[in-house]
């Protein structure tokens, strides 16, 4: 019989049975569900940390020193990196060391860093209002701002307002002063000196933010020209640290990169410069197993799913070659073979395979629409469907494989015998 | 000859040993038509279903257009079954949800024919045993003679040289009996070898050549 013909026949037999059919269809459509769930989260968060790596940039890693670092220096240790190589210096102390305010009011739970233009090679994720910091700001030491700005979806309160001690006239969080004003090319005051605001940072929203949890903005800053803030520093001598970050676009030369830079480091500073590498590829790792583990049990959750669902299928076809072993003879009566038999069996059950992979998946996209963290997590791999169908059509094709080869085995004979 | 019968011999063991056939030996030649009578369990049937090739002997020679079948595979009997031989049962054995033309076409359906050449010849043979208005109704619509000639209908799909009736006319009253009777003479005159079994002896005594059985003998 031809492969038509088959499935016309299949289809026939789905439709005069419609209760079995649907016993059938029902249990691998709760299977392929479960795991059309699990390979679209799989999916999506590949997709997530490919995107994430993508705007970090590849070959990236991070060191600090206990010392601060000169232009003089950036411009040599940028020479003796790769060539293309991202370096970047990032000076930053928590807010309680340094006094901003606006018009008069203390800004509190900020970071306030000293930045090069090159900030902007990493993760930057933002938009953009006004400019950044560039050369000449860092060059003339100038006095100007970018400040974060964080959309109002804070999930967590304020610690230091609602457990901090009650004053007079609070100090307000940088991110409460944003939503409140607009304080492009408004001033701010940093210590005793004046600073214009040129840029804001507009932070992506959490659903939107592209980049791994641990790069996200905890805390929003105001970024200052990197030469700028050692100028303003009066507590120099207090501990601190200078960030270096550097991405060389390379994977296969962050090593190398990594070495040239605490070999540079030791040149300038004393063998006992200890510096810790940290590379993004490690964090990427350590993320992605974490991401990983919990679909590992979702996953084995859609097998035990998927065998009974098998089961299902297995039972209804044993069951219909019973009741069908007289139509079993007469075909073979006018000349079906073996596996004109066997292969009727298997597409039927098949047919019901595959309707049931779409009801399943139709029945896991909506579990995805309900629980989905994110719209980036909304998006659909080809391969998930083609595979969630594969697995439908496999499951379906190894457990009617028994019972039709059982069908396949009657002789005509006895078939045409059975009432 | 288009069959061929050495002492075949059918044995069921269920407890005890049973004789379905003993010491068969037959010839049947092209063109022939033969009834085959007996009374119940006499092995009419067995022997029926030995010669389509639906069941195979415990022992002897079957040649069937000169060809031995002892040694013929699964896939070689279905294609002889599928090309050279057509059925025709005492229940009719349709397809209850096909309609009368997809019943007739079933057979070639098997056969590799080209799709589309596949209903108009069922149409064609529908038309020919008299069912032209009844195509597209289904055998539980049809009256038993209706079905009956559904059922010579699709026998004759494949244009076998043989046709196997068991009981053809068992089932029906003795008006559709007879219509079923000249149906297949027609058939016959047209060089269709037939083999009936039958009860009924006027059935019987339309035909070239009665066989009696008993006791799994050829008497």
């Amino acid at each position: 019989m031809k492969f038509p013909d088959l499935v016309l026949t299949g289809w026939a037999e789905i439709r005069a049975h419609k209760m079995r059919s649907f016993l059938s269809f029902f249990a691998i459509a709760i299977g392929i569900a479960t795991f059309f769930y699990t390979l679209s989260v799989l999916s999506q968060r590949r997709q997530y940390i490919q995107t994430a790596i993508d705007i970090s940039g590849k070959g990236r890693f991070s060191t600090s020193t206990e010392h601060p670092l000169t232009l003089q220096q950036y411009a040599d240790l940028q020479r003796l990196l790769p060539l293309g190589t991202s370096l970047s210096f990032v000076a930053d102390w928590g807010y309680w060391r340094i006094a901003p305010s606006y018009k008069g009011r203390k800004i509190s739970e900020l970071n306030l860093a000293g930045i090069l233009p090159s900030w902007k090679d990493v993760d930057f994720a933002y938009r953009l209002e006004g400019r950044f910091v560039n050369w000449q700001d860092v060059e003339n030491k100038r006095r100007v701002a970018v400040v974060m700005s964080r959309p109002r979806e804070k999930l967590f309160s304020s610690v230091w307002s609602t457990y901090g001690p009650k004053e007079e006239n609070p100090p307000i969080p940088l991110d409460q002063l944003t939503y409140r004003n607009n304080l492009l090319n408004q001033q701010i005051q940093i210590n005793t000196e004046t600073f214009t605001v040129v840029g804001i940072l507009h932070i992506p929203s959490l659903k939107e933010d592209p980049r791994l949890d641990n790069c996200r903005n905890f805390v929003s800053e105001i970024l200052i020209p990197y030469t700028t803030w050692y100028d303003i520093q009066s507590t120099s001598n207090d501990y601190f640290t200078t960030d270096i970050r550097v991405v060389t676009g390379r994977e296969s030369t962050a090593q190398s990169a990594a070495a040239q830079t605490i070999s540079y480091l030791r040149a300038q500073f004393g063998t006992e410069e200890k510096p810790e590498i940290k590379f993004f590829n490690e964090t990427v790792k350590i993320y992605k197993i974490a991401a990983y583990a919990s679909l590992k049990k979702m996953l084995l959750l859609g097998l035990i799913a998927m065998i009974a669902g098998g089961i299902g299928i297995m039972n209804v076809t044993m069951a219909v070659i019973y009741s069908r072993t007289k139509e079993i003879g007469i075909r073979r009566a006018l000349g079906a073979t073996r596996w004109d038999i066997l292969f009727q069996f298997l597409i039927e059950a098949m047919l019901l395979g595959l309707c049931g992979s779409a009801a399943g998946m139709l029945l896991g996209y909506v579990v995805l629409l309900h629980t989905a963290e994110s719209s980036a997590q909304m998006t659909f791999s080809w391969w998930v469907i083609v595979l969630s169908i594969l697995i439908g059509l496999l499951t379906s094709f190894l457990f009617a494989l028994y019972p039709a080869w059982q069908a396949a085995k009657l002789k005509p004979v006895d078939a045409l015998k059975y009432e | 000859m288009v069959i061929q019968c050495q002492n075949l011999l059918k044995i069921y063991f269920s407890g005890e040993e049973l004789r379905a056939l003993d010491g068969v030996s037959l010839s049947i030649q092209k063109g022939e038509f033969v009834s085959i009578m007996g009374p119940s369990g006499c092995g009419k049937s067995t022997l029926l279903n030995i010669l389509g090739l639906l069941d195979e002997p415990t022992s002897g020679e079957y040649f069937l257009n000169g060809t031995p079948t002892a040694q013929m595979k699964d896939s070689v009997r279905s294609r002889v079954r599928r090309e050279n031989i057509g059925f025709i049962f005492q229940s009719f054995n349709l397809m209850p949800r096909l309609s009368v033309v997809e019943n007739i076409a079933l057979p070639m359906r098997y056969s590799g024919m080209e799709r589309k050449l596949i209903l108009p010849r069922a149409r064609e043979l529908a038309q020919r045993v008299g069912l032209g208005k009844k195509m597209s109704n289904t055998p539980l619509q049809l009256s038993g003679g209706q079905c009956q000639r559904v059922a010579c209908a699709r026998a004759l799909a494949n244009s076998p040289g043989l046709i196997l009736a068991d009981e053809p006319t068992g089932n029906l009253d003795s008006k559709s009996s007879q219509d079923i009777l000249e149906l297949l003479q027609e058939l016959n005159k047209e060089g269709l070898t037939i083999v009936m079994v039958t009860h009924d002896s006027k059935i019987a005594a339309g035909t070239h050549r009665t066989i009696h059985m008993k006791d799994g003998k050829i008497l």
